[in-house]
């Protein structure tokens, strides 16, 4: 019989019982025995077919996995600690020996320290070999393969991905054409032209919209894992977590998606290691043994926001202000920033060596990276603490990729893309710009858009353009802001590259475009640039 | 005329492997039931001639599936189909009406030989 055409479905089919084993595996650990038929079943499923494909030791260790459930499901066997601790490392071989069968390459595990385990404990014996035949990788190195310790998005997806990635590149590069299509025929008299342009732009918009929404992933594909992720942390670290995920059906260009697979394994690390406190700790600080970790997730019109909170100890603000001016930051300008600002202190490379954070402040590692990622995905990170009671990571975060519709503006000489999601309205008025201006019943302060930058600002034209944008506020009263340029040109829907270290360190600015003629224009990072204007007192 | 054919397993993956055998070997396949419930009620409704029923299914699993359909009248001849380690159980399901089994791996040899062992 010819296997290989019944290889996608069986990994398919496989894959799935792989996640049935993990979700099955974690209720059983909580002492819930509801699930122990469905595990006999996935174990059984995957023996079956792994037969019918000639994949031994998938077989072999699933069929003595199965002999074990079938004990626990005749009660002729108790679950212990060390079965189900011994079950999970048995999913971690099946899972990479599935990863192999998808890679074509050879079945080359040796699985024969799992089957002596495994036969033992049916045979309620204590387990002879307590170490696992491969170390998990979970405690090294949290986003890089192997087990549990991975927060992916299904395989099959990938390989459809790249297509839809170099999909998207080539809508960017007609939308692009577009543009320049779209200037021809402002200026040409041709009614056809203007008509063709028009409707060539509607399928674009249409065929880019297809694009984005085929790309588009719920949360859930990469939150899958971190039942597991967590249930591993914790118990390595002495912890009892109770792992809370809401709104997962939130989706996001995959893209986004995967390189979050990374920073949240580092945020979720973090909270069970440093953040939650022991059960002892908490039992004596009035707290439930079990500490709580919640990730949740919103829309909030085209962007996601994405939060992990822990019910721990907290990050000392102080302590991390201290720490920052003893690794060498300007004591004032420590100390003339908000708590908030402060907080993102962990942030910095130099302050996030695990020694010297986990016993002063409790919190850091890798936050460096999470920042970078985040940063780098047109995103921004804020942390939110109280000490004692836990502390929440917030992502906020672009759902889709790429073409973002824009305003050319002019500040201080230079050339700049204005996300048009981001502007209220343009004003334009006569004489120098006024310091504030009045708007929709409100008293606008105005600022120039070129000096907060860093650019030398431009001399006074006999008019001047105001952008009016919204301040993200927490409350319900709404704010403006409005931003002075030089001058305003045509819209433009750009296909925005992210900029990628060390250009994503680059301040205010979100992403770059490359203009028809070749030259390269930045995309403003709004949020970014009101976040200095607001921090202005003066203003 | 083909032998009409109802197969059920809860995996996508054997009914397919199963399906491709079937078909290639003259047989037609009326109906895939991913349970017990849904074999037994292809089974009333369509009223085939074989019935093949894999043994660990949720819902309703094949030997109580197969103590259900051997009541239909004409009657459906049943094949058991069933994993390694389930060969003790085998015996249970030829109680229950069964009358003949495939032993997974599922292959296209020992599919067939067991169809053409079948008595008419």
């Amino acid at each position: 019989m010819d296997t290989s055409k019944y290889k996608a479905l069986y990994l398919q089919e496989t894959n799935s019982h792989l996640s049935g084993i993990e979700a099955g595996l974690l209720d059983l650990e909580k002492g819930s025995v509801s699930e122990v038929d469905n595990l006999f079943r996935h174990y059984h499923s995957i023996k079956g077919m792994s037969a019918s494909m000639g994949y031994e030791p998938l077989m072999v260790l699933a069929h003595e996995e199965e002999g074990l459930l079938e004990k626990i499901r005749s009660k002729s066997l108790e679950t212990t600690p060390e079965i189900i601790g011994t079950l999970f490392e048995c999913l971690d071989a099946l899972k990479r020996l599935a990863a192999k069968v998808e890679a074509d390459e050879p079945l080359d595990i040796d699985i024969s320290a799992f089957l002596t385990r495994l036969k033992a404990l049916s045979e309620g014996k204590p387990s002879p070999a307590p170490k696992p035949v491969f170390e998990p990788t979970v405690a090294v190195q949290p986003a890089a393969g192997g087990g549990g310790a991975e927060l992916k998005i299904s395989n099959v997806m990938k390989v459809e991905g790249r297509v839809f990635d170099e999909l998207l590149t080539t809508v960017g590069d007609l939308f692009m054409a577009l543009s320049s299509f779209k200037e021809l025929s402002q200026r040409s008299r041709s009614i056809e032209l203007k008509d063709g342009v028009h409707l060539l732009g509607k399928s674009v918009n249409t065929l880019h919209q297809n694009i984005l929404s085929a790309r588009m992933l719920p949360i859930r594909d990469l939150t899958e894992t971190l039942p597991r992720i967590v249930r591993d942390i914790a118990n390595r670290a002495g912890k009892v977590v109770d792992l809370k995920i809401e709104g997962a059906e939130i989706s996001l260009d995959r893209s986004i998606l995967e390189d979050l697979g990374s920073p949240l394994v580092h945020i979720i690390r973090n909270a069970v290691d440093h953040g939650i406190e022991t059960p002892n700790e908490r039992e004596s600080a009035g707290k439930p043994r079990s500490g709580t970790i919640t990730f949740r997730a919103h829309a909030r019109k085209d962007r996601a926001v994405i939060e992990v909170s822990d019910d721990g100890r907290g990050i000392d603000s102080e302590k991390i202000r201290m720490k920052a001016v003893e690794k060498g930051a300007d004591p004032r300008r420590v100390a003339a920033m908000t708590r908030k600002e402060a907080l993102l202190l962990v942030c910095l490379p130099g302050l996030t060596s695990a020694e010297t954070v986990t016993e002063t402040s409790g919190r850091g590692v890798g936050m460096d990276i999470v920042k970078a990622v985040v940063e780098g995905l047109g995103g921004a990170l804020e942390i939110e603490t109280e000490p004692g009671k836990g502390t929440t990571i917030r992502m906020e975060l672009p759902r889709t990729t790429s073409i973002v519709k824009t305003l050319l503006v002019t500040a201080g000489s230079e050339q700049f893309l204005f996300p048009i999601t981001k502007i209220e309205k343009v004003i334009e008025r006569g004489g120098e710009a006024p310091s504030s201006i009045e708007y929709a019943g409100h008293e606008v302060p105005v600022v120039d858009l070129a000096s907060i930058i860093g650019l030398p600002g431009s001399e006074a034209g006999p008019s001047s353009t105001i952008v009016i944008v919204e301040k993200e506020q927490e409350g319900e009263e709404r704010g403006f802001i409005g931003l002075k340029v030089d001058d305003f040109g045509v819209e433009l829907d750009a296909y925005i590259k992210p900029l990628l270290p060390p250009m994503s360190r680059l301040w205010g600015v979100a992403g770059i475009t490359i203009m028809g003629d070749g030259r390269p224009v930045f995309l403003l990072d709004i949020p970014q640039i009101l976040s200095r204007v607001s921090s202005r007192p003066s203003l | 005329m083909a032998k009409r054919v109802v197969i059920a397993d809860d995996a996508d993956f054997h009914r397919t492997v199963l399906k491709d055998i079937l078909t290639k070997g003259g047989f037609e396949v009326v109906a895939e039931a991913v349970n017990g419930e849904e074999a037994l009620s292809s089974a009333r409704a369509l009223r085939p001639d074989i019935v093949i029923l894999d043994i660990v299914m949720p819902l309703m699993n094949g030997i109580e599936a197969a103590r259900e359909i051997r009541l239909i009248e004409p009657p459906v001849k049943i094949i058991m189909c069933t994993s390694l380690g389930y060969e003790p159980i085998v015996e249970e399901a030829l109680k229950s009406g069964a009358c003949a089994y495939i032993v997974k791996p599922l292959s296209e040899k020992k599919v067939l030989a067991v169809l053409a062992a079948l008595k008419d």
